[in-house]
C-alpha cells in the first residue's frame, strides 16, 4: 500500500471542514495521486480506526526558502551544532531523490525543513518574503525541500519601479509589472513589507510608521502602495491577495497603523500577517499594552480581511525580515548580532537571533495577545495559523500552539508562569472560556489556509482534492497528537507511517503567471538598464518545474 | 555572438559580456577585461574518460568511480571546485553525503575568516548594485580593486549614475586607506596610510568614534583616524570596501571582524554597509548550498552521519596527514596548493571536470567536463551572493552536473546492492 496507485483510508473520523464533514467516520478513496469518490472493492486499505482524519497542513506564511533564511543559517552555527538530522531511512526506490542529513535549529537546512514539515502532517507551505532579485536562490532552495508543495511570495512596495509609477499616477502600469515580476519571478502572490518604510531605511529618512508619512521628498505614501497592490492582485485575479506586513511592526501603539491599513483598504481583499506584531496598544512614553480585542473586533466585522496570527512561543526564535529597520531596533535593543543585507531597487533584509522569555514583559505581552486573536476571532476561515516560523518560533511548536488552543487547563497554567507585567486588564488574563474544536483545527491548520491561498486542491477531501491527508492517533496529549502524526500522505504516497518519514517525494512548486499588457516591457528594460547590476534578459528565472496555477 | 553572457573571472560576475564565437572556439570577449580574457580564453577544453591512464566510456568510468569511493578504507575527500555550476554542486554534495565524506572547497582562509566574523556578528551589507545606486561615500580599505576586479569601479561603485547618485563619480566621495603596502584607489579624496600594527587600532578608534565614546590621547600615526570615521558619518550612504581574499601584506585576523563592526555602528548615525571583494568562479554559490544543505558554509564533514563544522580539520588539511582513503575531486584542482596535490598523488582519486585528464594527480579515473558559464548552463553566485543565470557560448564535452549525477546514481545503486 506504500505507493499505491489506489487506497482506501477507513474507520477514521474525518475532519474537513470545507465540506462540512465534522468528525464523522466515513471512507477516503484515493487514486492517482487524487481523492476520488469510490473505489472497486479490492483495493488496498488502510485501516484508520479510532484515528483522527484531516487534509494535509498547509502553512500560508513560513520563512523556509529564501536567501534571507540562508543568510540566517549562517549565523547560527551553534543551534545547528545542537541538532543534528542524520538521513531518515526511506522505502524509496534508487530513481527517487536520495535521503539526505542535516540541520535543525530555529532555521533548519532544507531537506531537514521539508522532513520536518512532513513529520508535522503539513504537505504544502510558502516562502513569505522573497526578494525578487533573489527568487532564482529561492527556487533553488524549493528544489532541496522535499514533501512539501512550495511557493514564494515576492515583495514589492519599497521597489523603485513600482514607487516611480505610483508617483507618477500609473496604476495600471502598475499592475502590469506587478504581473510580469510574479511571472518573471515564478512567485505566487505578491507581498507588501512595511511599504515605503525600506526603501526609507535606505535613505536615511529610517522608517515610515503612519500610513499618510510621506517618503522623503517624495509623493509617496504607504497608503497609496497598500491600495495600488491590493488593487493590482485583485484585478489581476491572483488566487490569494495581497499579503501585507503592516508599517510599524513590533512597536508600541502599532495597532493604530494596522487599523488604518485595514481601514485604507476597506472593502478590498486583503491579507494582513502575523497579526499579532502588529496589535499594540501604548506608544512611547506610555508602556506597551493589548489591542488584540480591538483590532479582532475590526476583523471579525469586516469580511473582505484575513489574517494569520504571527502566534510567539516561549523559547528561542529568529527573526528574519525584509523590514530591515525594525531588524536595526531589535539589534540596539537586544546587543544581539545582526545582519542587514539591502537589496538594490526592491527591498531590505534583516535578521537577528532572539529568544522568547516567559519572564520578559514584552514577551509575556506577544504571547497572550497572540492568543487573543485566536481566542476572540469569530471566523475561523479568516484567521488562521502562522508562528510566522521562525519569527515568532519554529514551525516545531505548532502542536503546542495548538494544544494552547484546545486545552484551557494547559494554557492557564501557562499564563501563570509568564510574566504578568503587562497583562493587567488583558483579555486573556480576565480568562476566556474558549476552547477550539477539532473541526475548528482543521479550518486554522488547513482548510482556512488553503481557502485564502486560493488552492481549490488543498485543504479538503472533497473528490478531485489532491490527495494530502494527515492522519493522527488520539491523544488526551493534543500536543502530542499533533506532533507525531501516524500517517501522512502526499499526493496519495504515503510519506509517513507509524510516525516514520518513509518517503520523501518531491513537492510541486506553486506559482501564477498573470496576464500583463506587453507594452510595460520596453519601460522596464529602461529602468534595469539604468540602474540594475543584472542584464534584464538575466533577471527573469527560467527552468522553473511545472506549470503555473490556472488564474480567475 | 552571444550576448548577457556571465563571466566568473572574478567575483564581479560580469553578466553583460557578448562572446564572439568562430566554430567551436572564443574569439573575442567585449568589453574587453584581463581577467575576462583568462577566464574564457579561447573555450578550448579535452574530452577525455580515462581510466588508469587509458580511455574508457563513460559508463565504465563511472562504474568504476562508484566502486573506488564506496569501497575506499578510510573516509573520503570530496573537494568541489569553483568551476562548476550550483546544479553541479548540489549534486557533488548528495554524493558526498551518501558516502559519509568530508567536504573541502577553495574558500581561502583569509575569507573563511570573514566568514566566521560573520557568524560571530552578523554583518550589514549590500548587494552591489545598490552600492552603484546609493553609495555617496566610498572608502577602500587597502585595496584597489582595479587589478583584482577590473570592472568594480565602472560597473558598480564608483562611475555608474545611481537612482540616489544622479552625478555618477563626481556625486561620490573617495577615502583610500592604505595598510602596508596593500594600497587603496590612486584617485580619492581623502586618504590615511597605516601600519600593518596599526590597522586594528584605528578600527577600533573610528568605531568609538562614530558611537560617541570618550577617547583619549591618540598616538601621532592615528591623530587622521577620527576625522575619517567623522567623514563616513556625514555620508548618506557610506560603503566600506575590503579585499576579503589574501592579499601581498600580512593581514591581522581580525581585520574583518573590525571593518564589519564599524560598518554596523556606522547605521546608527547613517546607512552603511561593507562590501567584500570576492575572486572568481562559483565559490560564493558553493557557500551558499552547502550553507542551504548542511547549515553551514565550508568545512563540513559528513562522516558522523550528518554535516560537523570542523572548521580547524578543513579536508585539505587532513589531506597532507594523509588522512583519506579516496578522493573526489569536483571541478578543476587549478586552486589546490602543491602538498596537496603531492599527497593526492597517492590517494586513490576521481577527477570530475574541466580539465580533469589533465590534472597531475595520479587519478584512478578521470572524466573531463565543460566549465560552468562557458559551456554549462545552470546558476552562478556573485560576490554579494547574487545568483545569475549561466549562458554557455560554447558546448560541452559532457556536463559537469550530468556526470556527477550518473556517479550519485551508481554510488546509490551500488549501496542499494549492499556491494
Amino acid at each position: 500500500m506504500s505507493r499505491a496507485e489506489s487506497l482506501r483510508i477507513t474507520g477514521g473520523a474525518v475532519h474537513d471542514p470545507a465540506n462540512g464533514v465534522d468528525g464523522e467516520v466515513g471512507d477516503i478513496c484515493i487514486e492517482g495521486g487524487s481523492i476520488v469518490a469510490e473505489l472497486p472493492s479490492g483495493v488496498p486499505t488502510l485501516d484508520a480506526k479510532g484515528m483522527v482524519i484531516m487534509p494535509g497542513g498547509v502553512d500560508i506564511h513560513s520563512h523556509f526558502a529564501s536567501s534571507s533564511c540562508n543568510h540566517a543559517r549562517r549565523m547560527i552555527p551553534d543551534e545547528h551544532a545542537m541538532d543534528p538530522a542524520p538521513a531518515p531511512r526511506l522505502q524509496q526506490d534508487a530513481d527517487g531523490a536520495p535521503p539526505r542529513s542535516g540541520t535543525g535549529g530555529s532555521v533548519p537546512s532544507t531537506f531537514t525543513t521539508g522532513y520536518r514539515y512532513a513529520g508535522l502532517g503539513y504537505t504544502t507551505a510558502f516562502d513569505a518574503a522573497v526578494a525578487p532579485l533573489m527568487a532564482r536562490h529561492s527556487h533553488a532552495e524549493l528544489d532541496d525541500t522535499p514533501c512539501v508543495d512550495g511557493g514564494i511570495f515576492v515583495l514589492l512596495g519599497n521597489d523603485e519601479y513600482l514607487l516611480r509609477q505610483i508617483e507618477a499616477g500609473e496604476r495600471e502600469r502598475a499592475r502590469d509589472y506587478a504581473a510580469w515580476l510574479l511571472q518573471s519571478t515564478g512567485g505566487y502572490a505578491i507581498k507588501i513589507v512595511n511599504p515605503g518604510g525600506v526603501e526609507a531605511w535606505k535613505t536615511g529618512q529610517r522608517n515610515l510608521t503612519a500610513i499618510d508619512d510621506a517618503l522623503d521628498g517624495r509623493r509617496i505614501t504607504p497608503r497609496a502602495i497598500l491600495e495600488t497592490l491590493a488593487d493590482a492582485a485583485n484585478d489581476l485575479r491572483l488566487p490569494h491577495p495581497v499579503h501585507i506586513h503592516c508599517n510599524n511592526l513590533g512597536r508600541a501603539g502599532n495597532a493604530e497603523t494596522t487599523l488604518a491599513s485595514m481601514q485604507a483598504l476597506s472593502g478590498r481583499r486583503a491579507h494582513f500577517t502575523h497579526l499579532q506584531f502588529h496589535c499594540y496598544g501604548g506608544g512611547d512614553g506610555k508602556g506597551w499594552s493589548s489591542a488584540g480585542p480591538k483590532v479582532m473586533e475590526y476583523v471579525n466585522a469586516h469580511p473582505e480581511v484575513s489574517t494569520d496570527v504571527g502566534q510567539v512561543m516561549f523559547g528561542p526564535a529568529m527573526t528574519i525580515t525584509a523590514d530591515a529597520p525594525v531588524e536595526y531596533l531589535l539589534h540596539k535593543s537586544s546587543g544581539r548580532r545582526w545582519t542587514n543585507v539591502d537589496i538594490e531597487l526592491e527591498t531590505g533584509c534583516g535578521i537577528v537571533p532572539l529568544n522568547y522569555k516567559e519572564k520578559a514583559a514584552v514577551s509575556a505581552l506577544q504571547w497572550a495577545i497572540g492568543l487573543e486573536l485566536f481566542l476572540l476571532s469569530s471566523d475561523p476561515w479568516r484567521v488562521v495559523l502562522s508562528t510566522d516560523h521562525p519569527n515568532g518560533g519554529s514551525f516545531l511548536s505548532y502542536p503546542a500552539l495548538i494544544q494552547l488552543l484546545m486545552d484551557r487547563a494547559v494554557r492557564d497554567e501557562r499564563l501563570k508562569l509568564a510574566n504578568p507585567k503587562l497583562l493587567a486588564g488583558s483579555a486573556l488574563a480576565d480568562g476566556i472560556a474558549r476552547e477550539y474544536s477539532l473541526n475548528e483545527i482543521a479550518i486554522i491548520t488547513r482548510a482556512g489556509p488553503a481557502r485564502l491561498l486560493g488552492l481549490r486542491k488543498k485543504g479538503h477531501l472533497a473528490p478531485g482534492a489532491d490527495a494530502d491527508i494527515t492522519i493522527y492517533q488520539r491523544d488526551p496529549d493534543i500536543a502530542k497528537m499533533f506532533a507525531t502524526p501516524r500517517y501522512v500522505l502526499k499526493s496519495g504516497t504515503l510519506i509517513v507511517e507509524e510516525g516514520q518519514l518513509r518517503r520523501a517525494p518531491t513537492g510541486r512548486r506553486l506559482r501564477v503567471a498573470p496576464r500583463f499588457d506587453e507594452a510595460v516591457v520596453p519601460d522596464l528594460r529602461r529602468h534595469f538598464e539604468t540602474f540594475s547590476s543584472v542584464s534584464f534578459a538575466n533577471y527573469p528565472v527560467g527552468d522553473l518545474p511545472g506549470d503555473p496555477m490556472p488564474i480567475g | 555572438m552571444v550576448e548577457q553572457v556571465t563571466c566568473l573571472g572574478c567575483g564581479c560576475a560580469c553578466d553583460d559580456i557578448s562572446v564572439r564565437v568562430d566554430g567551436d572556439r572564443i574569439v573575442e570577449i567585449a568589453p574587453p577585461c584581463p581577467l575576462g580574457q583568462a577566464w574564457f580564453g579561447d573555450g578550448t577544453v579535452p574530452d577525455k574518460i580515462l581510466r588508469d591512464g587509458e580511455p574508457s566510456s563513460l559508463d565504465e568510468a563511472i562504474a568504476g568511480a562508484a566502486d573506488l569511493l564506496a569501497t575506499a578504507s578510510g573516509k573520503v575527500l570530496v573537494y568541489i571546485g569553483t568551476d562548476l555550476t550550483t546544479q553541479a554542486h548540489r549534486v557533488a554534495l548528495a554524493i558526498a553525503d551518501l558516502l559519509g565524506a568530508v567536504i573541502d572547497q577553495a574558500t581561502s582562509d583569509a575569507a573563511a575568516a570573514g566568514l566566521v566574523a560573520a557568524q560571530g556578528r552578523g554583518r550589514a551589507t549590500a548587494t552591489l548594485g545598490e552600492i552603484r545606486n546609493r553609495a555617496d561615500t566610498l572608502l577602500f580599505w587597502a585595496i584597489d580593486p582595479s587589478t583584482r576586479y577590473p570592472r568594480y569601479l565602472s560597473r558598480y561603485a564608483l562611475e555608474p549614475v545611481g537612482t540616489h547618485v544622479p552625478g555618477g563619480r563626481r556625486g561620490r566621495t573617495v577615502i583610500a586607506v592604505s595598510v602596508g603596502t596593500d594600497r587603496a584607489p590612486k584617485e580619492a579624496d581623502l586618504r590615511l596610510a597605516l601600519g600593518p600594527d596599526d590597522e586594528i587600532a584605528a578600527l577600533s578608534v573610528m568605531r568609538a568614534t562614530v558611537l560617541g565614546n570618550t577617547l583619549g590621547e591618540l598616538p601621532e600615526r592615528l591623530r587622521q583616524v577620527p576625522d575619517v570615521a567623522r567623514r563616513l558619518m556625514q555620508a548618506r550612504y557610506a560603503v566600506l570596501v575590503h579585499e576579503a581574499e589574501p592579499s601581498d601584506e600580512r593581514r591581522n585576523p581580525h581585520r574583518t571582524e573590525g571593518l564589519i563592526a564599524l560598518t554596523q555602528a556606522l547605521n546608527g548615525p547613517t546607512r552603511a554597509a561593507l562590501s567584500s571583494l570576492r575572486a572568481g568562479g562559483n565559490r560564493s554559490g558553493l557557500e551558499s548550498v552547502l550553507t542551504w544543505q548542511t547549515g553551514y558554509p565550508l568545512a563540513v564533514d559528513y562522516s558522523a552521519g550528518f554535516p560537523r563544522y570542523a572548521l580547524s580539520s578543513r579536508g585539505l588539511l587532513q589531506v597532507v596527514q594523509g588522512g583519506f582513503g579516496a578522493a573526489l575531486v569536483a571541478g578543476s584542482v587549478a586552486a589546490l596548493a602543491t602538498d596537496t596535490i603531492t599527497t593526492l598523488a597517492r590517494t586513490p582519486t576521481v577527477v570530475i571536470g574541466p580539465r580533469a585528464s589533465e590534472a597531475s594527480l595520479g587519478s584512478k579515473i578521470t572524466i573531463d567536463t565543460g566549465v560552468a558559464g562557458i559551456h554549462e548552463a545552470g546558476t552562478a553566485y556573485r560576490m554579494d551572493e547574487v545568483p545569475l543565470p549561466l549562458r554557455p557560448p560554447l558546448s560541452a564535452p559532457r556536463s559537469a552536473t550530468g556526470a556527477l549525477s550518473s556517479l550519485l546514481a551508481a554510488v546509490r545503486a551500488r549501496r542499494a546492492r549492499g556491494t
